[in-house]
């Protein structure tokens, strides 16, 4: 396991906070634009929902340079507030919320909600729709915001199908950035199997869903009812690095859990809140450059083929050249495929040393591309509840396919 | 033998169901309503719910999130005419859907697998 950095490397609790019913915490980088106006609507939202309860909001920092500090600690609130920062260049979201498990622990927090903190359109109601079902028994919430089709591509075409198969639960924004927990949650995530340093970055959202799937604590799903609107909004920004942790964390916890994962056979709903009265927005489109992902993932066939004919079976790869020859207008990324592509993937990672890891994962980034390409073509002409039934389509795809998983990871 | 609690307010519909779903080797046994639901499962605890979504005095959506909330792993299958309810978020909580039909067999399928999904305890 990564060894832990020091727990807060620098903290400052003004009002001597020593205990909370509720912990709203916000992490934190560099965002001293943006983190005010998260603070105070939060503020606002927990007055107005759990006035009677004792409530903090504490700031998880990466000792940001810019100012954030003193823009979190001087927004004017009601709620107290408690500053937290990491060592200077310790960074990542994840060694921010490792912060905050310590903090609610400490706290003795019974309900934690976390928001991020570039969320331009964050409402106060949001709090009680992350809040309301953790202290009305569920474990670990995870929202469900309003999306267009082709947003977080990456949560469609990977973490919601596999997480899915695998656990044996559909949540359908497990990657969503935001989450609530029980408060005696922290113990399962401060002792995780693992802990990589892609946990300790963007691996850090699948992996705290995760383990609170493998926890079999009761999951529940908000509908939020809006989109969440970043500070910066391109979907493939960091894309590398955001593939790159994403699925090493999957495939990690693949290996520490597969005890767990092997005996699951397809897979259940969860509890879901929703509170009538909102009306429901509409998703601000997304776009997709298709001309761009296309030439990538022809590109992968250039570097990575000799990767793909150690990895995957001979009629898999032969079905992978069959998709290369597809012309763009034409093109599909059979999701049977996709699945056996991905099970490949998890199954020679598990093999494999570090370094090795790496060139595995990073020789599926250009088939996850060419899937996001046959996604937007077989899509971009229907509605996106029609969308989201393809969706549920490739995830039974999946769970149906399963056995060829397990009956190779012995 | 599984059992399996039919919840429809078509009589045709509980019938047909009923008895095709005894010689498929499941118990069955059937509401009108949703009256009362919640204490019809605590009482017969029957292994899944098909649940009609469209009843005169009840919202199946609404029923679907009371059964949820109560028996968070209670395995339930929407059955419907349309499928316009899955615009509403609230049919993500059900296990499945089948638009009725006299043919069953989509119906039994989903019954299988509702009733072989396993996960760790």
């Amino acid at each position: 396991m990564a060894e832990s950095p020091k727990v807060f490397y620098e903290e400052e609790n003004p009002q001597g906070i020593t205990r909370a019913e509720l912990l709203v915490a916000v992490p934190s980088f560099n965002e001293a634009s943006t983190i005010a106006q998260t603070v105070e609507r939060l503020d606002q939202g927990v007055r107005e929902f759990y006035g009677d309860l004792d409530s903090v909001i504490v700031n998880c920092d990466n000792h940001s340079a810019d100012g954030t500090r003193a823009a979190f600690l001087s927004s004017p609130t009601q709620v107290p507030k408690i500053y937290l920062s990491t060592e200077p260049g310790v960074r990542g979201k994840g060694a921010n919320l490792r912060m905050l498990f310590h903090k609610a622990k400490e706290l003795q927090a019974k309900a934690v909600v976390v928001f991020e903190a570039d969320i331009t359109n964050l409402a106060p109601y949001w709090i009680k729709y992350m809040a309301e079902p953790v202290l009305r028994g569920a474990g670990y919430v995870a929202p469900i915001y309003v999306r267009h089709k082709f947003e977080d591509t990456l949560n469609t075409a990977i973490v919601y199908p596999l997480t899915r198969c695998l656990y044996g639960r559909r949540v359908r924004q497990l990657n969503a950035g935001d989450c609530a927990f029980r408060g005696d949650l922290v113990d399962v995530f401060l002792n995780p199997p693992v802990w990589t340093a892609a946990m300790d970055q963007f691996g850090v959202d699948v992996c705290m869903g995760t383990l609170a799937l493998t926890a079999r604590v009761p999951v529940c799903q908000s509908v939020i009812g809006s989109p969440k609107r970043h500070r910066a909004n391109d979907p493939f920004a960091q894309i590398t690095l955001r593939f790159r942790q994403t699925l090493a964390t999957i495939f990690d916890l693949m290996v520490a859990y597969a005890d767990f994962w092997r005996i699951v056979r397809w897979s259940k709903p969860t509890a879901l809140f929703s509170m009538d009265g909102h009306d429901t927005e509409v998703a601000p489109l997304v776009e997709i450059n298709m001309g761009r992902l296309h030439a990538r993932f022809l590109q992968g066939f250039e570097e990575y083929q000799p990767v793909w004919r150690e990895i995957f079976e001979p009629a898999l790869f032969n079905k992978v050249q069959e998709i290369r020859s597809l012309e763009l207008p034409h093109f599909s990324f059979p999701s049977h495929t996709w699945a056996l592509v991905l099970f490949s993937a998890a199954l020679a990672y598990r093999n494999r040393d570090e370094a090795e890891r790496t060139r595995v994962i990073d020789s599926i980034l250009p088939l996850y591309l060419g899937k996001v390409v046959s996604y937007a073509n077989r899509t971009e002409r229907i509605s996106i509840q029609q969308a989201e039934e393809h969706v549920e389509e490739t995830c039974t795809i999946f769970e149906e396919n399963k056995s060829y998983l397990v009956e190779r990871w012995r | 033998m599984p059992k399996i609690l039919v919840v429809d307010d078509e009589e045709h519909i509980r019938l047909l169901y009923s008895e095709e779903l005894k010689e498929a080797g499941y118990e069955v046994i059937t509401a009108e309503s949703g009256h009362k639901l919640i204490e019809r499962i605590e009482a017969e605890r029957p292994d899944l719910v098909i649940l009609d979504i469209k009843m005169v005095d009840y919202d199946g959506l609404d029923l679907l999130q009371d059964i949820r909330n109560r028996f968070y792993d209670l395995p339930v299958i929407l059955s419907t005419a349309y499928d316009t309810f899955k615009e509403d978020a609230k049919s993500i909580a059900a296990d499945y859907y089948v638009v009725k039909s006299f043919d069953l067999t989509e119906l039994k399928k989903k019954i299988a697998m509702a009733l072989e999904t396993r996960l760790p305890e």
